[in-house]
């Protein structure tokens, strides 16, 4: 992307009124005209130092598709009390008009009592009338002492469930979040990451013949990166919830795990295999007593077969782009959507459910 | 018929995930021409390769050249990567290739369409395609009532086993209003017109789309957006380029049959329709035809006061000397053909009475843009000295559909200093900037949702058909009159396009 980032040079301790005209004054071109400024959304991200350049570079990749007032916390709660605002403006070139446009950041390092309290310091920087999204790119816990604040300013709190060391806890800990009352709309990165794979697993299905299988599935296996377990038990728990499996037990070998589940047809039977170290997710394979139906990665590119077997023989293949999934495409993904997403927290519920076992 | 088929899928989240057609083939007549290899197939591929296509999903050419389906595989692989923008992935073009199959054939023939008719069924066995198929006309338009006869004949206006089958027609829709009703009664013979999917990229494309939003997502612009504040419209289409190698097809259209009657009308149906109950076929559609019955019909025998035909001279375009449309490759050096036309239009309901429209579409013009640009009235009184408004002009809210898609408002404001001078100043909108992405290519766009089954953004008979009737005057006169007025290529249009205006004391804006 064409663009050009400029940077206040003020920065430290700073009014709301200050932080406004110092972005307007950023959008000034060298010419004396103003760049015009463009949002779509709010987009308030609570990080630490440590991720914090990583985050700043996925949110000016989203300022193409998803421009937004850019309100970046970086917070330390251990350090001394302390709160600093540093500005920046992402402005592109666009059309033969030559018009620039810009996207603000506003980052504020929030240390010692403030980072307690960031709702007082995110609320008034909000772009109004438009929607506010929330994201914690760490790791998240809904217990966190400045969370409920936070999530009373979001329409959407976007988060990734396999940030955290202790991933079956973060599950249960988004369960329990998405099953409050009043909770808000809950997106997780892990579920976006699976979003082409639910989608080709779908189209496996699609032709008439095979639709009735779905209800015959005896065993599942998935083939994945060691620590993809959040990923992977979202995606079970999807087919278990959509499929109107029950889980009824595990066994562990290892890492890897079987789960037992009683299905409208019998017993299935899903294997989880985290044997697969450079790829998040490998291979998906489903099998009736007919078929069987394989979603599988490329090693090198980033593309997916799949493939149907009928017994011996091939009844479909087809390769296609998996998509790409850096950081900012899944962050990109979840601005899309709107309101509570209930897929998802019937997977979750389910994965709970297993995790249960 | 059954157009749609009730397979429950419980791993389709049509919330969140892109919807994806039912499998079925899809038929190209015409297969070795242009439209195929530039268009239809490159757009195919990145529908498939970013999974919007099902997994059983074919692609039969047919054309009368022969060759074997390998042979057709090779030639478009070969200038697919001049047509898509992401790159061509051998892996994924070698597993969407092996879907790709050619037929030689004469589409005058009957066998053709046996063979034809058992190679799709033995592509519903091997590939699981369900009977359905969408049949895509890009043959030559003579050979349009041929095709359609034929494969009604071969009972293949009908899905195999419950599918369904759709019909694709690329414009011309018929020359004039006669020939369209021909062919539209041709085709209706065999297909139903909700099978019938008439093809205008132009609406396929996202900025044109916007229109739509703009009027009826936003609370404030419907309100003023009838006689009441408007005083009038202009619609430009202009191009920059001239006719190019294009020139024996040209000299048979013109400006009017290659852009006026599908572009332009629909530009038009788009700015001036009603607000839809829904933004669905029937709804829009209803809508749309409802505005080209409504425009005041052109007499027969007072052309020249509503429409003026010109052509360009040679002249100079961004730098560049351009020679004239009669000295371009293929055209007759007495040509008459038009390369502008500039009409002037009343659209006689509750809404518009009154107001004129204006409309223009011209190759040559100094530069390309597309823009509708709606006039108001000036304010009933200003209390401000006249000397002091000298530079206020009316109000005028532009929506600009390409290049730099966007809006710009005239406002008056206070020129800063003593006294209250006021002047105009644009205020510029370019949503098109707000979202940086490109948008998809309007033939993508428009496959899907023929295969989806949703004709919303395809043009309905009537539609054509009414386009037609307004243009059938002005066409039955110039044949008669064989005259065209000049402007050199770089200009706005001849002088008599602003005379149009001119006589009510309004005149063209520069877009």
């Amino acid at each position: 992307m064409i663009g050009e980032t400029r940077e206040s040079p003020g920065g430290g301790p700073m009014s709301v009124a200050e932080i406004e005209r110092e972005l307007g004054k950023l959008r000034a071109n060298e010419d004396g005209t103003l760049a015009l400024r463009s949002s779509v959304l709010n987009l308030i991200v609570v990080t630490d130092e440590a991720s914090a350049p990583e985050v700043t570079r996925s949110v000016s990749n989203l300022a193409g598709r998803h421009p937004a007032r850019a309100i970046v916390l970086i917070s330390d709660p251990e350090g001394e009390w302390n709160v600093d605002a540093q500005l920046s403006a992402f402005c592109n070139v666009r059309g033969g008009g030559g018009a620039q446009v810009c996207a603000e950041q506003v980052t504020i390092h929030a240390e010692g009592p403030p980072a307690n309290h960031l709702e007082s310091m995110a609320g008034p920087l909000l772009i109004p009338d438009l929607p506010v999204f929330l994201w914690y790119p760490g790791a998240f816990s809904p217990h966190s002492p400045e969370f409920a604040a936070m999530a009373d300013l979001a329409d959407r709190v976007i988060v990734d469930s396999a940030a955290r060391e202790h991933r079956d806890a973060s599950l249960r800990e988004m369960a329990e979040l998405v099953g409050r009352e009043g909770a808000p709309a809950v997106g997780d990165l892990q579920w976006v990451g699976l979003s082409p794979w639910r989608s080709l697993l779908a189209d496996a299905f699609a032709a008439r013949e095979r639709a009735g299988e779905l209800e015959k599935i005896a065993s599942v296996e998935v083939l994945y990166a060691p620590g993809g377990e959040c990923r992977v038990l979202l995606l079970v728990g999807w087919l278990a919830s959509s499929l109107g499996w029950t889980p009824k037990g595990m066994a562990r070998d290892g890492d890897r795990r079987r789960i037992g589940f009683d299905g409208p047809s019998g017993d299935v039977e899903v294997f989880l295999s985290p044997d697969s170290p450079d790829a998040r997710l490998r291979r998906v394979r489903l099998r009736s007593a007919d078929y069987s139906f394989q979603i599988s990665r490329h090693r090198e590119h980033r593309e997916v077969k799949t493939t149907v077997m009928r017994g011996e023989d091939l009844v479909a293949e087809r390769t296609v782009h998996l998509g790409h999934f850096d950081l900012g495409v899944l962050v990109g993904e979840e601005l899309q959507f709107r309101g509570r997403d209930e897929v998802y927290e019937a997977a979750l519920r389910s994965a709970v459910e297993i995790l249960d076992l | 018929m059954a157009d749609t088929q009730a397979l429950q899928n419980p791993l389709r989240d049509e919330q969140r995930l892109p919807r994806v057609p039912d499998p079925g083939v899809m038929v190209i007549f015409g297969a070795s021409g242009d439209l195929t290899s530039r268009k239809l197939v490159p757009a195919l591929y990145e529908l498939a390769s970013q999974r919007r296509l099902p997994l059983e999903m074919a692609v039969v050419g047919i054309s009368r050249t022969e060759m074997s389906h390998e042979e057709f595989r090779q030639k478009l692989r070969e200038t697919l990567e001049e047509h898509v923008s992401g790159g061509v992935s051998d892996d994924v073009w070698d597993s969407f290739a092996g879907g790709i199959f050619y037929l030689p054939g004469d589409s005058k023939e009957p066998e053709t369409y046996e063979e034809l008719k058992g190679f799709l069924k033995k592509l519903d066995a091997e590939r699981g395609t369900l009977g359905n198929r969408a049949f895509y006309l890009s043959a030559s338009p003579s050979l349009f009532p041929t095709i359609v006869g034929r494969l009604g004949e071969a009972g293949m206006n009908e899905g195999e086993d419950g599918g369904w089958s759709r019909l694709v027609v690329e414009k011309p829709f018929g020359r004039d209003l006669e020939s369209a009703r021909e062919l539209n009664d041709e085709i209706r013979r065999h297909f139903d017109e909700a099978q019938i999917y008439r093809i205008d990229h132009y609406l396929g494309k996202e900025t044109v789309q916007n229109i739509l939003a703009l009027r009826f997502a936003n609370g404030i612009f419907e309100p003023i957006w009838n006689q009441h504040y408007v005083d009038h419209v202009q619609i430009t289409v202009a191009e920059d380029i001239g006719v190019g190698t294009r020139g024996a097809f040209y000299e048979e259209a013109g400006a009017l049959r290659d852009i006026v009657q599908n572009h332009v009308m629909q530009v038009l149906c788009l700015t001036a329709m009603e607000p839809p109950v829904a933004f669905d076929a029937e709804s829009l559609r209803e809508e749309k035809v409802k505005v080209l019955k409504a425009v005041r019909p052109i007499p027969e025998d007072g052309v020249e006061e509503y429409a003026v035909r010109g052509q360009y001279t040679s002249g100079w375009v961004w730098g560049e000397e351009v020679a004239g449309y009669r000295e371009e490759e293929n055209v007759g050096p007495d040509s008459v053909t038009e390369t502008y036309l500039a009409l002037r239009l009343f659209v006689d309901n509750w809404r518009w009475a009154g107001v004129p429209f204006f409309l223009r579409a011209g190759k040559r013009m100094p530069k390309k843009a597309t823009e509708v640009a709606i006039q108001f009235h000036s304010s009933p009184h200003t209390p401000f000295a006249r000397d002091d408004t000298e530079g206020l002009e009316p109000n005028v809210l532009v929506v600009r559909v390409q290049p730099d898609e966007g809006l710009s408002l005239k406002i008056g404001a206070k020129v800063p200093g003593a006294g209250f001078e006021v002047s105009s100043v644009n205020m510029d909108l370019l949503y098109g900037t707000a979202f940086l992405e490109e948008a998809p290519d309007a033939y993508q766009r428009l496959l899907l949702d023929l295969m989806l089954g949703d004709p919303t953004l395809f043009i309905r008979a009537d539609e054509a058909e009414g386009a037609w009737r307004i243009l059938d005057p002005v066409m039955r006169r110039w044949a008669e009159e064989k005259k065209v007025e000049f402007y050199p290529a770089g200009a706005w249009g001849p002088r008599e396009a602003d005379e149009l205006l001119g006589r009510d004391g309004r005149e063209w804006r520069r877009p």
